[in-house]
């Protein structure tokens, strides 16, 4: 007995000292590929890059990336169409296409529930007007779309609960937090998120204003200066909206919303306050404000409801959080630009972070060990590295 | 023993409970059948263990146009077929079926048929298949019978053959419904077809314009006769068909150097006329003369102008980049010289125009580090030092994929939807006044030219659009777009379109070009690559019927940007290089096969992004010489032989 369990203890040991694989896979959005990236514990490489897209002088812009509850397939976006964006789904491992089905408008984010097994896409409809858009919802064994749920302005930031019967997205422009049930795929709460940011438990004159990302031009890298008038800072509500009511523009401007593993609770990132809110789904009311560097963008939990992982994308930083004592434990400067989206891994050691870059850098995805809160490396793929997704750990 | 049950439980405990593996959802009925138009109540809910829960459950239709499926599971049939329906709870599921029956057929509607027939003539019957829901069908069986055969016959696909004067009766039939009509069978008069035409002799691609008539004994003519034309021939090269293409208005055009025989026929009178065909000899040398090289990126659209200084000039995009436009002194084209650059956020600056002053330029952005992609307005009165005057992104953050400019007014496409028209009369203030946007489903767009106050856009599946913003003829204006014209084309891949005006005969076409892939595009560096696609001459004379009369193909090559200049036609064909295309005279058939090709080059370039793997974006012509881009290698500049005089007398010493 005493020589099993020695032999049971020394296999243990040497299966925890063994090296541990993590792999993601990461859309590289200017590239038209996606790229799996592999990472031991020490290093980050992209192993694989896959062409995506069918309209190849086209940018077709893979933007949301997802795998199934069951890890057989991964979904990927492609924003753009003739006009309407198409979704496709591959197998993992193989990664070849097995199915796509046309979207809305600019499809980005998604996930799969994993009580319907249907998958909840958000249609972003960058493309001008700006006017209520859909969650696109869809049964993945057929690749059909089933319907299109009618939401907000600029919808962004698909994620179900962990029991896979509420989802959850925000409006960017219109400023809203909405609420779907994921089996009669009716909308079942929707809240005012500049509302929420004013009304969340926290001391205002305490908030830096200066840091506030108001849609500032990232064009500083250009040649020549640009003299002219920056029309992207026009007064939208003077705009020709062709007889519709000008709608709201958030100043909140919330662009990812994630869901605790454990509890019923959401984080919504305000892109343009600098602040998450954490919000109650029991009492649809803001618990607790946490004030981030500029341009909050994407988040993520750790499977242990430990830690939030807060891409800035403006600042090109990402931010770590306890979440129990709501403190910022970690900002770490990105390798570069433009930090995009975060993925944390199934046993909440590791979050891996897409930094898109800009002009005709190489996308990056950099590694942050979440029990030193310290970057350990970076993988490089495609132009502007977006939506990232982790697959699996394998030993 | 003991110790292995232990594991083998704990590992069952680890692994993920199955999904689904307990709950079963019921349908009822079990089996759904229903009618078009017919709504039934669906009973469905989920058991467990032998015991009915609550649990709510929806249905959802794959086919919801075909069949919906509303909130209180109540279905409605809208159109035949068999569908699935996807059942969901809290981790369950159940896909079945519902079918819904194909309506019996109600009608078959025979359109009207010429009061008499003269024997010996045929007549096609046009028919509808209608259903009980109203729908035509074309997915029946139709069969066609003759009560009199020796009076007309009627074949498998609903030709009347008639062969002696009386009347017989046809019957069309589908399941058990049958139309009957009479054919009325009448004495031929016709003895004699006359036949002309306005010449004997002509080169390959000349468009002849037979006229016949159909008399009597008497020598009247017979106006109602029916007259088929068709034609035969025999090619100078004995190997080659002699091909070409005839309608039914008498139009003839052979593609082969022959003697070709047209006939014109009415029952037994026939006339034919014999007709020479020569060569069309319009070949002619092209020789490179210079290159501006980008070999450290893909190269996309480019213009060439006069700058205000007398001097020649061209900008070039970049592809799938750094947001880089290039500017050249184009003046030497044997010596082209890159004389500054923009870098603006963006992928891709896939169009780049020139104002017809030639002070400002625009150059489209896809692909911003933002995502808010627009337009970028530049002060090129200086193509040695250009200064970026403005930017404009406001409902262009889609993308903006091409761009034209015309007068005081910029028209700027918008993520593949619309265009937007903008004044920029002050160019720091660019300001837009209107947009033009289809409303058909899924509609999308790719390209905008504007030339004589008249907008061409190329809308993929929606085809050529023509709106008027400022020439008349709708009454529109740069505020107010008209729509007035189009033309779609069953390959859904409308990717340009370039007006011509024929000096020769007076037509006015518009040239549309495809851009297809068939083969995927290797964007990387070292992707060799082959495209396909063509272009679709299409006669918008009549602008209420315009009529598809010509193509333009290269054989495994694709069509992309093209320029027009007096009559010949400057192509690129993307692994085909430029080509150049007489288009004087009439315009059908097949261009290419009628000889109608003048020169043709191809840029290879063993320095080039992707070595010697040639794929040209656009040509356009320039102090007679001509200029095009490569996506592989910058920007070229070739000279085409000077026409040669007809029957020019050889000097001998």
């Amino acid at each position: 007995m005493k020589k099993t369990l020695i032999i049971v203890f020394s296999l243990i040991a040497i299966t925890a000292l063994q090296a541990q694989n993590y792999y993601v896979y990461v859309a590289a959005e200017s590239e038209d590929e996606v790229a799996l990236v592999k990472f031991d514990g020490k290093k980050a490489e992209t192993i694989k890059n896959i062409p995506v897209g069918i309209w190849p002088a086209e940018n077709e812009g893979p933007h949301g990336i997802t795998v199934g509850p069951e890890g057989k397939y991964w979904y990927l976006s492609l924003a753009h169409g003739n006009p309407y964006g198409t979704l496709y789904k591959y197998e993992t491992g193989t990664d070849k296409a097995v199915g796509s089905v046309t979207l809305g408008l600019f499809p980005a984010s998604m996930q799969v529930s994993a009580a319907t097994g249907l998958l909840y896409c958000v249609n972003f409809n960058l493309h001008g007007d700006m006017v209520p858009s859909t969650v696109s919802v869809v049964d993945v064994e057929s690749m059909t779309e089933l319907t299109q749920i009618t939401t907000g302005a600029m919808p962004h930031g698909s994620r179900l609960t962990s029991d896979g019967l509420k989802q959850y997205s925000v409006a960017m422009m219109s400023g809203e937090l909405f609420e779907i049930d994921a089996i009669s795929l009716k909308i079942t709460k929707t809240l005012d998120l500049d509302e929420a940011s004013k009304m969340a438990p926290e001391d205002h004159s305490m908030m830096d204003h200066s840091k506030m990302d108001m849609g500032k031009s990232k064009m500083g890298d250009e040649k020549k200066s640009m003299a002219g008038m920056d029309h992207s800072q026009m007064d939208h509500s003077k705009m020709d909206m062709g007889g519709m009511p000008a709608m709201k523009h958030s100043a909140f401007k919330p662009t990812w919303v994630s869901t605790h593993p454990t509890k019923n609770l959401v984080y919504v990132a305000g892109n343009g306050a600098a602040e998450v809110l954490e919000i109650s789904t029991d009492t649809w009311k803001t618990t607790r404000k946490f004030k981030t560097d500029k341009g909050p963008y994407n988040i993520d939990i750790s499977p242990d409801g430990k830690r939030m992982v807060v891409s800035y994308k403006t600042a090109a930083k990402t931010g770590v959080w306890d979440l129990e004592s709501g403190k910022e434990l970690a900002r770490l400067d990105n390798s570069q630009k433009v930090t995009h989206g975060v993925a944390i891994s199934s046993d909440s050691k590791f979050a891996f972070v897409s930094v898109e870059g800009i002009g005709d850098d190489p996308g990056m995805v950099d590694v942050i060990d979440l029990t030193t809160n310290r970057l350990i490396d970076t993988a490089y793929l495609g132009k502007q590295a977006g939506g990232i997704a982790f697959w699996k750990i394998e030993r | 023993m003991k110790n292995l049950k232990k594991a083998l439980y704990i590992l069952a405990l680890l692994f993920p409970v199955t999904l689904f593996a307990q709950k079963e959802i019921v349908i009822e009925p079990a089996n759904i059948t229903m009618e078009v138009g017919q709504k039934k109540q669906i009973t469905a809910y989920v058991m467990e263990n032998g015991k009915k829960l609550n649990d709510p459950i929806n249905l959802l239709s794959r086919a919801r146009r075909s069949l919906s499926i509303d909130s209180t599971m109540m279905a409605h049939a809208i159109q035949p077929g068999t569908y699935d329906i996807v059942a969901v709870a809290d981790g369950v599921r159940k896909n079945f079926q519902i079918k819904v029956n194909y309506p019996a057929i109600a009608e078959i509607k025979i359109d009207d048929i010429p009061q008499k027939i003269y024997a010996g003539t045929s007549v096609a019957l046009k028919y509808h298949v209608i259903d009980k829901s109203g729908a035509t069908r074309d997915d029946v069986d139709v069969q066609f019978s003759s009560m009199y055969t020796n009076i007309a016959e009627v074949d498998d696909f609903g030709t009347v053959n008639t062969l002696i004067p009386g009347k017989a009766t046809i019957t069309v039939k589908a399941e058990n419904v049958t139309n009957t009509i009479t054919v009325n069978v009448v004495s031929n008069p016709i003895v004699k077809i006359q036949l002309e035409a306005e010449m004997n002799t002509a080169r390959t691609g000349d468009v002849f314009h037979f006229k016949a008539k159909a008399l009597d004994k008497n020598g009247k003519i017979v106006p109602d006769a029916p007259i088929f034309y068709s034609f035969s021939g025999v090619a100078d090269n004995t190997s080659q068909s002699a091909s070409g293409l005839i309608k039914n208005d008498g139009r003839f055009v052979a593609d082969e150097a022959g003697r070709y025989t047209v006939t014109a026929s009415c029952g037994v009178a026939s006339a034919s006329k014999t007709l020479k065909i020569t060569p069309r000899e319009v070949t002619r040398k092209i020789e490179m003369v210079g290159q501006g090289s980008v070999n450290d990126k893909h190269t996309s659209d480019f213009w060439v102008w006069e700058g205000i200084d007398g001097r020649d000039y061209a900008v070039t995009g970049t592809w799938g980049a750094d947001g880089t436009a290039y500017f050249w002194d184009v003046t030497d084209p044997s010596n082209i010289s890159k004389i500054d650059s923009v870098q603006v956020d963006a992928r891709t600056v896939n169009d780049v125009k020139i104002s017809e002053d030639g002070k400002i330029c625009v150059i489209s952005r896809e692909g911003a580090s933002d995502r808010k992609n627009g337009l970028v307005i530049i002060d090129v009165s200086n193509p040695r030092d250009v200064e970026i005057i403005s930017r404009f992104d406001e409902n262009m953050t889609g993308g903006v994929h091409n761009v034209f400019i015309s007068g005081d007014y910029l028209y700027a496409l918008s993520g593949g939807q619309k265009y937007y028209i903008i004044d920029i009369k002050d160019p720091k203030n660019p300001r837009a006044v209107s947009k033009f946007e289809l409303d058909t489903p899924g509609h999308s767009i790719h390209d905008v030219w504007v030339e004589d106050g008249i907008a061409y856009s190329s809308n993929w599946a929606d085809g050529i659009q023509l709106v008027d913003v400022g020439n008349g003829i709708a009454g529109g204006s740069p505020e107010n777009p008209k729509q007035f014209a189009s033309y779609a084309y069953p390959n859904k891949a409308n990717h340009a379109s370039f007006p011509f005006r024929s000096p020769s005969t007076g037509k006015f076409y518009v040239i549309g070009g495809d851009e297809i892939f068939p083969y995927g595009l290797n964007t990387g560096k070292g992707g060799v690559n082959m495209a396909g696609g063509y272009l679709h001459v299409v006669d918008f004379t009549d602008l209420e019927n315009p009529e598809e009369v010509a193509r333009f193909e290269i054989p495994y090559a694709g069509s992309h940007n093209y320029w027009i200049e007096g009559e010949t036609l400057y192509v690129a064909f993307y692994n085909a290089g430029v080509r150049v295309v007489d288009l004087s005279g009439e315009l059908m058939g097949d261009l290419r096969k009628q000889g109608r090709e003048i020169a043709w080059i191809i840029p290879n370039d063993a320095n080039g992004y992707t070595a010697n793997a040639p794929f040209t974006w656009g040509a356009q012509l320039h102090k007679g010489h001509v200029f095009f881009s490569d996506w592989n290698s910058g920007l070229w500049s070739a000279k085409l032989e000077p026409e040669k005089p007809k029957n020019t007398p050889i000097k001998v010493k």
